[in-house]
């Protein structure tokens, strides 16, 4: 028994050694990207990268500084926007699909499971005739509108779940207390859903931060370009100066990251619902 | 009095869910078919402002396949989605049985693998063609220092190795996917089967072979179509990382279509190649719908 | 009944109200574009532009290096006179293209802008810019080079001021080639020896750029011209040649394999640092090594030529023009400004170029520079590319075949084949 006892957790080390040393092999390049962020030139263009840093310096992010103001402001608008955009279709109608028995629901369902899987690609050409018809290229309006559509579908997976495991005696119980079914998703619903919200709130957030094709079409200004753009259009241009792009790079898994270490648990498990779960 | 309240709440939510269906039908919807009417039109950068363009019966289809960089981009489109799936499912297969097991850092570990799923695919593009690079990448180094290669290989740019570049990065990004969906199709499967497997002797290969693929197999059908999807249609990876370049060696159809509409301005021709791509996406949707109506599992 | 309107009115309230959420998100959004279009518009704040007449100029100097001086100039501009305001953008090369084309239709057409001399032609072909034939006509300081006012024309009409002129050479470090013991290389023989002794594991003997754009072709014809190569006629021996050679250069290890991927600013990176020994560049480069490295010990010499054949230099360098629809009048009088007698050669050297008026003497006006002074020498008999309103298609053949050999996907033959077979087709369309 004792024997057993030992083994077990000498299996739990070697497993857990195995385990880092897999995620030290497959996290490298994010490593990578950060790490050479912090290099000077010289060391960049050395033919043999080393790696660490010789002398760590934040000349890259200096150099940058003056390109970068206009891109950030541009991705942060796009992303918030987006975002907020995104919650107003989304929350309502993964609650709606949840809560209410309606012909068709099973059909809107698979319409967004389908929209989902539609690539960028095929919309670009149309959106793009339609949004300079309209005037809205090289504004705000059509990374917003056009990321969102991304964000909608993926975002109504990921909450109707959660709304179908809400206890249905609380709303009934503000039914009864005089509130119409609009003010108890508001009041309730929405409070009680709070960490799927804010769960629905990151990926679309993340998804609108991300894009590169939308974005990079419509908004063909550079004073109007978000950083994605930005950093593709820098490494058109400078396609060696690495240290400069990663620094970029850095700036643009930033928020990424920060939301992602924070709200880990959330994300993994909304990631599985939001893709797959009718 | 019981039919009129049902009649109420079908209301109700027709009034929650309908504006989601209005915003994408306009946003996704209409332009799916304008982009079937573009393609029938002569639409180039001289066209664009004008109202009346001309009709051009299947001239931009015929311009398409006429040229020999259409078939190749449909092969490689194809070729590169095949060899990401192998690798992601076959890599995110182990990844998820070596953490379904039971030690104490498998859950953040595992967690943790997922951000590469996350990241901008901008970035990861580019730190790909980086660590890709000829002269000075990472790659290069450690495998010259192994001993594995003798000269540097110019990964990208060249015709041969440049495709496997973006396979190899795109399965880092799809391998976490790949995990976590099995992951989830592993933890449904109960513990009792395997340990009536075992009291009748079968050893771990013939456990694996009868029980847990049998089991999982919706989940690994789901897990593939998805991946399928998600792959077919890549963009941002190839247009970043290569450009569908050298030449035109890893041009896929996305990457083609762009290059039309937004390089050359023929946007009638762009449109055409968005159409070939919408169509091969819609047949693998349908399988997948067909899958998951048959079995409800994922 | 009344219960169920005032349900459905409470819910479109309910949505509407949740739409304006979005619609603030939205007009914040709106708000701050105007002022980042405002804050951006170039780097000259101190001028003012209150009661003046604001006209957009384009640009693709880099910011960091020739920018800088064309911003001063604009800036100069601006607190000469009060009635014009010009704010000047600067968008990379290849975007600028793009957005000359894009712009003909969607109206996002600057006043005034730059473009890369060969494509100036296909640009005015369709229909970008202004014909400025008869203003032209009445300056009184209307004299430039001929060739580089051709290539402004299009069916004999004027659409552009050439601004600035330029070719390439051959870049090498001194103390590299001491250290190797070799002397600069003037024909392809003695450059392929001299890689021999100066690529070492770390360090190439050449960079250069044959990326797949117009940097790309730029870069490969004085190689195709030297070895009596010609664009109408890329499958012959001798257009074969410079391909071959190059190729041998790249697979012996004297050239980078990335130079497919190198813009000439990359090569000029890859020079600096050192990584290679030599590159082939133009005379734009100089202010950016001055700012990559200050302590280069360089010289410039002429491209070299093929063994039996002679030195070979291309026109390159920029126009500008006056967009269609544009204030023409305040173009006209900034454009005539940048590029009068007194302010091009001024410009011009600022920048890198050679002022393309005839009455400047750029020979005379660099003769004790000795860098400057091989570019200014090679100019006269700098062909140019073009003039032909499919440039681009042409551009993109060559581009093309040097790419598919050098990545290996098709043998020099094969290439240079397919390449002329395309110019031909091209050719045809023209007639």
């Amino acid at each position: 028994m004792r024997k057993g006892h030992l083994t077990m957790r000498q299996k739990n080390i070697i497993l857990n050694c195995i385990a880092i040393l897999i995620a030290a092999i497959f996290l490298f390049p994010i490593y990578w990207i950060i790490i050479n962020s912090f290099k000077l030139d010289g060391e960049i263009f050395a033919s043999v990268p080393t790696l660490w840093p010789k002398e760590v310096t934040l000349q890259a992010y200096k150099d940058q500084i003056a390109n970068l103001a206009s891109p950030l402001k541009n991705s942060v608008i796009i992303a918030f926007g987006s975002m907020a955009l995104s919650l107003c279709f989304s929350i309502p109608a993964g609650y709606g699909l949840a809560r209410f028995k309606i012909k068709g629901s099973k059909f809107f369902i698979l319409i967004f499971l389908v929209t989902q899987m539609l690539p960028a690609s095929l919309v670009l050409t149309p959106l793009f005739l339609i949004f300079s018809k309209l005037g809205m290229l090289n504004t705000y309006f059509a990374p917003i509108l056009s990321t969102a559509t991304i964000s909608i579908p993926f975002t109504i997976l990921l909450l109707r779940p959660n709304f179908l495991n809400m206890p249905k005696e609380l709303e009934d119980s503000a039914l009864i207390d005089g509130c119409n079914p609009f003010t108890s998703f508001i009041r309730i619903a929405i409070p009680i859903s709070k960490p799927a919200v804010i769960t629905g709130a990151c990926f679309s957030f993340v998804m609108a931060w991300n894009d590169l094709a939308y974005s990079m079409t419509f908004n063909t200004k550079a004073t109007m370009r978000p950083m994605t753009a930005a950093i593709y259009n820098f490494m058109n241009q400078y396609g060696t100066k690495w240290n400069s792009i990663m620094a970029y790079g850095v700036l643009l898994i930033l928020p990424t990251c920060i939301i992602f270490v924070t709200m880990q648990k959330h994300i993994v498990s909304g990631l599985v619902s939001g893709s797959v779960k009718g | 009095m019981n039919s009129k309240r049902e009649k109420r709440e079908r209301v109700m939510g027709y009034c929650f869910i309908l504006p989601a269906v209005v915003y994408m039908l306009i946003f996704i919807g209409y332009p799916i078919v304008y982009n079937w009417i573009i393609s029938f039109q002569d639409v180039t950068a001289t066209t664009l402002g004008s109202s009346a363009r001309d009709f051009l019966g299947f001239d931009n289809y015929r311009a398409v396949f006429g040229d020999p960089t259409f078939p190749r981009a449909v092969k490689q489109t194809f070729f590169y989605t095949i060899f990401c799936l192998i690798f992601q499912f076959v890599l995110g297969f182990l990844f998820a049985m070596f953490f379904s097991k039971n030690f104490s850092f498998s859950k953040p570990i595992r967690g943790f693998i997922v951000i590469s799923w996350m990241l901008p695919i901008t970035v990861t593009a580019l730190v790909f063609k980086f660590m890709f690079a000829e002269g000075n990448g990472i790659i290069n180094t450690i495998l010259l220092e192994l001993h594995l290669i003798k000269e540097p290989i110019g990964w990208l740019i060249q015709e041969k190795t440049a495709m496997w570049g973006l396979i190899i990065a795109n399965s880092w990004v799809g391998i976490p996917f790949n995990m976590l969906l099995l992951t989830t199709g592993l933890n449904n499967i109960s513990t009792d089967v395997y340990e009536a497997a075992s009291i009748d002797g079968a050893n771990v290969f013939q456990r694996f072979a009868r029980i847990t693929l049998p089991l999982l197999k919706p989940t690994i059908m789901s897990v593939l179509v998805l991946g399928f999807v998600y792959t077919f249609k890549v963009f941002d990876l190839v247009y970043v990382m290569t450009g569908g370049g050298p030449v035109d060696a890893t041009e896929v159809m996305s990457t083609y279509s762009y290059k039309l509409s937004f390089q050359l301005f023929h946007f009638g021709e762009g449109a055409a190649v968005a159409n070939v791509l919408f169509v091969c996406l819609f047949l693998v949707a349908l399988l997948y719908l067909k899958t998951i109506s048959k079995d409800e599992v994922i | 009944m009344k219960r169920k309107i005032a349900i459905l009115l409470t819910v479109a309230m309910g949505i509407a109200s949740l739409a304006a959420c979005g619609g603030d998100g939205d007009k914040t959004s709106g708000g701050e574009s105007d002022k980042g279009q405002a804050s951006t518009s170039g780097g000259n704040e101190e001028a003012t532009r209150d009661g003046k007449k604001e006209i957009t100029f384009w640009h693709y100097m880099s910011e960091d290096k020739e920018g800088k001086y064309v911003m001063e100039a604009v800036d100069e501009f601006n607190n000469s006179q009060d009635e014009i305001y010009v704010n000047a953008q600067y968008l990379p090369r290849e975007e600028l293209m793009k957005q000359y084309s894009i712009g003909v239709v969607s109206g996002e057409l600057p006043d005034c802008g730059m473009v890369d001399n060969p494509d100036h032609n296909s640009y005015a072909s369709m229909g970008v810019f202004e014909d400025i034939t008869d203003l032209y006509d009445s300056w009184d300081e209307a004299d430039f080079l001929e060739g580089s006012l051709n290539s402004c024309k299009y069916e004999d009409k004027l659409y552009g001021i050439p601004w600035g002129n330029n070719c390439l050479g051959l870049f090498y470090d001194k103390d590299m080639l001491e250290a190797a013991g070799v002397e600069v290389p003037t024909t392809w023989s003695e450059l392929e020896a001299a890689c021999e002794q100066l690529s070492k594991d770390d360090v190439k003997g050449l960079a250069i750029s044959a990326i797949g754009n117009e940097e790309g072709t730029f870069q490969f014809m004085p190689w195709l011209l030297s070895a009596g190569g010609d664009i109408n006629n890329l499958s012959s021996d001798s257009s074969k040649e410079a391909v071959t050679y190059l190729k041998n250069l790249m697979d012996k290890g004297y050239i980078g394999k990335e130079c497919v991927n190198w813009t000439q600013a990359d090569a000029e990176k890859q020079f600096a640092s050192g990584q290679a020994a030599m590159m082939i560049n133009g005379p734009w480069q100089f202010s950016g090594l001055k700012d990559d490295a200050p302590d280069k010990n360089y010289g410039v010499a002429k491209v070299p030529k093929a063994d039996d054949g002679d030195y070979a230099s291309v026109l390159g360098g920029e126009n500008v023009a006056i967009c269609k629809g544009a204030d023409v009048e305040s173009s006209w009088t900034f454009l005539t400004y940048m590029t009068n007698k007194e302010n091009s050669p001024k410009i011009c050297k600022e920048i890198g170029r050679f002022s393309p008026r005839a009455d400047v003497d750029v020979q005379e006006m660099f003769k004790d520079d000795p860098l400057n002074s091989v570019f200014a020498d090679l100019m006269p008999q700098a062909q140019s590319r073009g003039p032909s309103p499919k440039w681009p298609e042409i551009s993109a053949a060559i581009y093309t075949a040097e790419q598919e050999v050098f990545t290996g996907q098709k043998d020099v033959d094969t290439a240079m084949a397919d390449a002329q077979a395309k110019v031909d087709g091209i050719n045809e369309s023209l007639k």
